[in-house]
């Protein structure tokens, strides 16, 4: 690298620092404040990291963590996080991958109008179905319970869309191929075309990891049972309750962020080609 | 297939129906005709904080969405100058995209925070005073419209595929035709970026509009579920109000024909934005 182009980037670098220290500071913050003792936390002068207010020494504590944990729910609420992602994640990849399946190699009639119904349908906003579907789940039995957060989530259409696409660039004469070979439908289906599309199903796994570990919205509505509380619920409970202790705050807003950071630092590449795809849901 | 009827067919359907009855989840649902409509719109005794809740929800659109991709767009154009640590950078502008709602809600009252925050801290650096952000009606909506422009990593990657997509024969040929850094961007670069601008304003203004979570989770206090709009109402935006419609004032009726103008306004929106810009293409 010449000096000149050195010189010319270094503006960029510095611009690109600052904008990251924007980015990133709240989280730095987030875990300092999450390891202070109660007497550290409210200083004058911020600190970024966990420091003694007096001596200045280096003085972290897991005493937040474990109060919220344990007093304030959040350890419930972590395992009902993990149960339903573990539960969901898997059934709706199935379902989904299915009817993108059928949708886009069986030719069963009236096929091509659903679909662009089942897309027109996703014009409508979330909140407008909100509502009526908490009526459904009521009256399926299902509300205030870990199935009605699980059932009412069970197929996405934007993950549809997608499988489908990519099924449809899959060549049909591979299937023709097993077909002849005596292979029945399912048979296709698992052996043939889910392990083709790895590369699709990891990225419709991981955002909808992210996208149900991070939901509020749905068990807000769903759910009054404080037990069945998922992680983000139980997180605003917190922090509206404890709103004058930061720091038990901060160690609850940490234990919702961190597991999915961790995600993100492994899976960078695909999250990021999936974001491309369907914008995190949104 | 059922799926889709019960939890996205059905449930778009009654909306529509359930916007014309009086009704609160438990008993039967009252044909009221148009009456929903007609008092939320004009009946400001019945409903008094409607147009406000208008009010506040576009004059966040037009802060946050212009704000959004403004940063979004800097931040890609940086990325795309440089070659090294590239992916460090955009992963670290990346990370409060995955960061949950309450957990985004919990960390900004703290860096909001008008004594102990870190916002205030930093400003004071440069000898602004602090202000209390969260409780000043005039600064609420520009503080929460920051949040959003922190979260947009989501249309940097956007923009940055766009960015990618442009050749470097076109760029090439602006430098030898001796344009500066600055008329290349307006002349070549922006230009070429329009669909996704336009892409991006479309969702952007339809996730806007739609801004829930994040005030739910900085609005609400006092233990428990009780949520405010915030301080004169400032915060309380369009769907935040219909959601105080409907799960706490159990008026499902007023909430349904609240979504279905919501729906409405957001299809009139999205048609308005394509026809505009297929005026300026032609």
């Amino acid at each position: 690298m010449t000096t000149s182009k050195k010189v010319r980037l270094a503006p960029i670098y510095i611009a690109l620092v600052l904008l990251v220290a924007v980015s990133v500071v709240p989280f730095v913050w987030m875990l300092a404040t999450s390891f202070k003792h109660g007497s550290d936390v409210y200083t004058k002068v911020p600190s970024l990291l966990p420091l003694d207010r007096k001596t200045g020494d280096w003085s972290p504590t897991l005493e937040n963590y474990e109060h919220v944990l344990q007093v304030g729910g959040l350890g419930q609420a972590f395992l009902n996080s993990v149960w339903v992602c573990l539960v969901l994640v898997p059934a709706k990849l199935l379902i989904d991958a299915l009817a993108a399946y059928s949708f886009a190699r069986i030719p069963f009639p009236g096929r091509d109008k659903l679909f662009v119904l089942m897309l027109a349908g996703m014009m409508v906003p979330t909140i407008t179905l909100l509502v009526p579907r908490i009526h459904v789940t009521q009256q399926l039995g299902m509300f205030d319970s870990g199935w009605g957060l699980i059932i009412p989530n069970v197929a996405s259409v934007l993950d549809i869309f997608l499988l489908r696409q990519f099924f449809l660039s899959l060549p049909g004469e591979l299937e023709e191929a097993a077909r002849i070979d005596g292979a029945g439908r399912m048979q296709i289906f698992w052996r043939i075309i889910l392990p083709l599309s790895k590369p699709v199903l990891a990225v419709v796994t991981i955002t909808s990891f992210i996208f149900h570990w991070n939901d509020l919205v749905w068990p807000l509505v769903v759910l009054n049972d404080p037990e069945l509380y998922t992680l983000p619920l139980a997180l605003q409970q917190l922090a509206s309750s404890e709103s004058g202790r930061a720091y038990y705050i901060m160690a609850g807003a940490a234990l919702a962020v961190v597991p999915v950071i961790v995600v993100l630092l492994i899976f960078q590449r695909r999250i990021m080609q999936g974001i491309a795809f369907t914008g995190l849901k949104s | 297939m059922a799926y889709f009827i019960v939890f996205l067919l059905y449930p778009a359907l009654s909306a529509l129906y359930y916007s014309f009855t009086d009704w609160d989840l438990r008993t039967d649902a009252a044909w009221v005709g148009l009456a929903n409509y007609v008092d939320l719109l004009s009946d400001d005794v019945k409903y008094p904080h409607f147009w406000k809740s208008v009010q506040v929800t576009l004059q966040y659109t037009l802060i946050a969405v212009p704000l959004t991709l403004g940063t979004a767009l800097a931040q890609a154009l940086l990325l795309n100058a440089i070659r090294r640590g590239s992916n460090v950078f955009r992963l670290l502008l990346f990370l409060p995209v995955v960061t949950a709602e309450a957990a985004v809600g919990a960390i900004w009252r703290w860096l909001y925070d008008p004594q102990y925050g870190l916002v205030n801290s930093f400003l004071g650096l440069f000898g602004i005073p602090g202000q209390n952000w969260l409780n000043t009606p005039e600064l609420v909506i520009p503080a929460l419209a920051f949040i959003a422009a922190w979260q947009c990593g989501i249309s940097m990657i956007i923009y940055l595929a766009g960015l990618k997509g442009i050749p470097d024969s076109i760029r090439e040929a602006a430098v030898i035709d001796g344009a500066t850094p600055i008329q290349r961007f307006w002349r070549v670069v922006f230009p070429m970026l329009r669909p996704t601008t336009f892409y991006l304003l479309v969702t952007g203004v339809i996730a806007a509009l739609q801004v829930f979570g994040l005030v739910y989770v900085i609005f609400s206090g006092g233990g428990g579920r009780s949520v405010t709009g915030g301080p004169e109402q400032s915060g309380l935006t369009y769907v935040l109000h219909l959601y105080l419609f409907a799960f706490r004032y159990d008026a499902m009726g007023a909430a349904c024909a609240m979504s279905f103008i919501l729906f409405v306004f957001i299809m009139i929106i999205t048609a308005l934005q394509f026809r505009f810009v297929k005026q300026e293409a032609s």
